[in-house]
């Protein structure tokens, strides 16, 4: 999975390009780490390119959404594709990680897309 | 190594194992001076006087280093050689070409044969030993790295036999199939994906009226995801639950597994599907987090999918998870699955999914649950193309006559 760390005002982008899978766990959960430890307060998840998310890749979304709470942080996900939705979906994920369609709704943390 | 140019240092020399050397020469003259400067360097020393003879006394006395002389009768040096290299028993075993004329082409075929090394009959003391002592030295790596491959495979045999035991003990905490109360009767296939599975079910009576069942997923794969499997079952025990509450409502049983199984700081979690099934009323009360293989299948035949979207165990340490209830009627048969099933991909991918799943439930709908559960199982691999799902994969069906 290639990840590239995109600073933007008010938060930083993550674009993921690959599978959200046990196979790449460490790679995903170093650069959010990464981010979180550099006192990043809001990090954007960009799933465009992401195709396929199993159930490690669930855990570690919950894992990372916990860990920046702790630091009054927030995590966001951005246009994740019909297939990958409707798995986060099914674990109810969306409660955890808000879902947005374009950057600046997800900046601004305004009205969930559906 | 030592550079010795005298016979003393030689002896000095000398290899602190006595290693064997095996020399194979049909030249008696050339073979018994070539046998005293050997047994000189403190070396035992076996003989043999053609090829054929040489190659059975290597295979029978495993010598450290075999010098063979190129031309002899029966079979020659080169063909020794071959041979060797082609028997997976002696095939690593240290080979000299002895020749009396050494021209590049003939080490060059020598070498492609199988030779390690070559010697001159010519070469002087000097150089015999220090090609003796070369070739003892790789013979001693090769044998350090072949035991150290041997004590590998115990070592592995040790821990596939830990493995097969600790597997034998999770299938010991799965229910036996039968009937589980009056007018309900349970079956079950499963296939753990590798020897230590960390799909686990079971069903049990409540109370005299009712009874419960599940089916937990462990996420990830292998050893800890199965003990972590192992401790949730443990806890989903009936007489362990009723320290927590007094009544079977699978919503506060899952409340509580919530609170009891957070996030792993890897990550790692459950999903959990939890049924309470009560006679009186015939009415069932299901939660799931996170676990979506849950059905009833009615005697009338229609599918009806028991999932709701809630957050697997551990993600959130306070959800309100809700619980659904609906009737059972007589006939009805409730099956819980791994996801494994219905994710089963085929080669080209493409995911065996619920459509396919309730096609094929629907066709063995006649069949007792007994068979009607391995179908299922044999149809979802039949798909994935092989017995070894990339998941685990657990059946667990209750027949309800009411």
């Amino acid at each position: 999975m290639q990840i590239k760390e995109r600073p933007i005002p008010n938060a930083v982008i993550l674009d993921l390009n690959g599978d959200l899978t046990y196979a790449h766990r460490d790679a995903f959960k170093s650069a959010v780490e990464t981010l979180r430890q550099k006192g990043c307060r809001h990090v954007i998840l960009n799933m465009a390119d992401v195709r396929f998310v199993d159930s490690s890749g669930l855990g570690l979304l919950a894992l990372v959404s916990q860990n920046f709470k702790l630091n009054q942080g927030k995590v966001s996900m951005l246009s994740p594709q019909s297939y990958v939705r409707e798995i986060l979906g099914l674990a109810n994920i969306p409660k955890l990680i808000p879902v947005f369609d374009n950057e600046q709704d997800a900046v601004n943390g305004k009205a969930q897309a559906a | 190594m030592s550079t010795a140019n005298t016979d003393t240092a030689s002896k000095a020399a000398a290899f602190s194992t006595t290693a064997t050397v095996l020399l194979v020469d049909d030249e008696p003259v050339s073979r018994l001076s070539m046998v005293a400067r050997l047994k000189r360097m403190g070396l035992r020393v076996l003989e043999a006087s053609n090829g054929k003879e040489g190659l059975a006394i290597l295979r029978r006395e495993r010598p450290d280093l075999t010098i063979l002389d190129w031309v002899m009768p029966e079979m020659d040096g080169p063909t020794v050689c071959e041979q060797v290299r082609q028997d997976p028993d002696i095939h690593s075993s240290q080979l000299i070409l002895m020749t009396s004329h050494d021209q590049p082409e003939q080490i060059a075929e020598g070498l492609a044969r199988g030779a390690d090394d070559f010697l001159s009959k010519s070469a002087s003391k000097q150089e015999i030993l220090a090609r003796v002592q070369s070739g003892l030295r790789a013979a001693s790596l090769v044998r350090n790295i072949e035991s150290t491959r041997d004590q590998l495979r115990i070592k592995q045999a040790e821990l596939e036999g830990e493995l097969q035991s600790a597997a034998s003990y999770v299938r010991s905490l799965l229910p036996a199939a039968g009937p589980v109360a009056p007018g309900i009767h349970m079956s079950w296939t499963y296939r753990p994906s590798l020897a230590l599975g960390g799909d686990l079910f079971n069903c049990s009576s409540w109370d005299e009226h009712s009874i419960t069942f599940y089916i937990l997923d462990a996420s990830g794969h292998g050893v800890s995801p199965a003990l972590r499997a192992a401790s949730l079952s443990t806890f989903l025990r009936a007489d362990n639950l009723r320290h927590y509450m007094d009544d079977s409502d699978p919503a506060r049983m899952m409340a509580e597994a919530n609170r009891q199984y957070p996030l792993t700081e890897d990550g790692s979690y459950f999903t959990l599907w939890i049924g309470s099934f009560d006679r009186r009323t015939g009415q069932l009360r299901y939660t799931t987090a996170g676990h979506g293989g849950a059905l009833i299948h009615r005697q009338n035949e229609t599918v009806e999918w028991l999932t709701h979207s809630q957050l697997p165990l551990g993600f959130e340490s306070d959800t309100q998870y809700k619980s659904s209830a609906i009737q059972v009627t007589d006939g009805d048969r409730v099956i819980l699955m791994s996801d494994g099933i219905y994710e089963a991909p085929a080669s080209t991918g493409e995911l065996w999914g619920t459509t396919r799943l309730e096609a094929t439930l629907m066709a063995h709908r006649s069949a007792p649950l007994g068979e009607a559960l391995p179908a299922l199982m044999a149809e979802a691999e039949r798909w994935n193309g092989s017995s070894v799902f990339p998941d685990d994969a657990a059946l667990l069906g209750l027949e309800f006559r009411l």
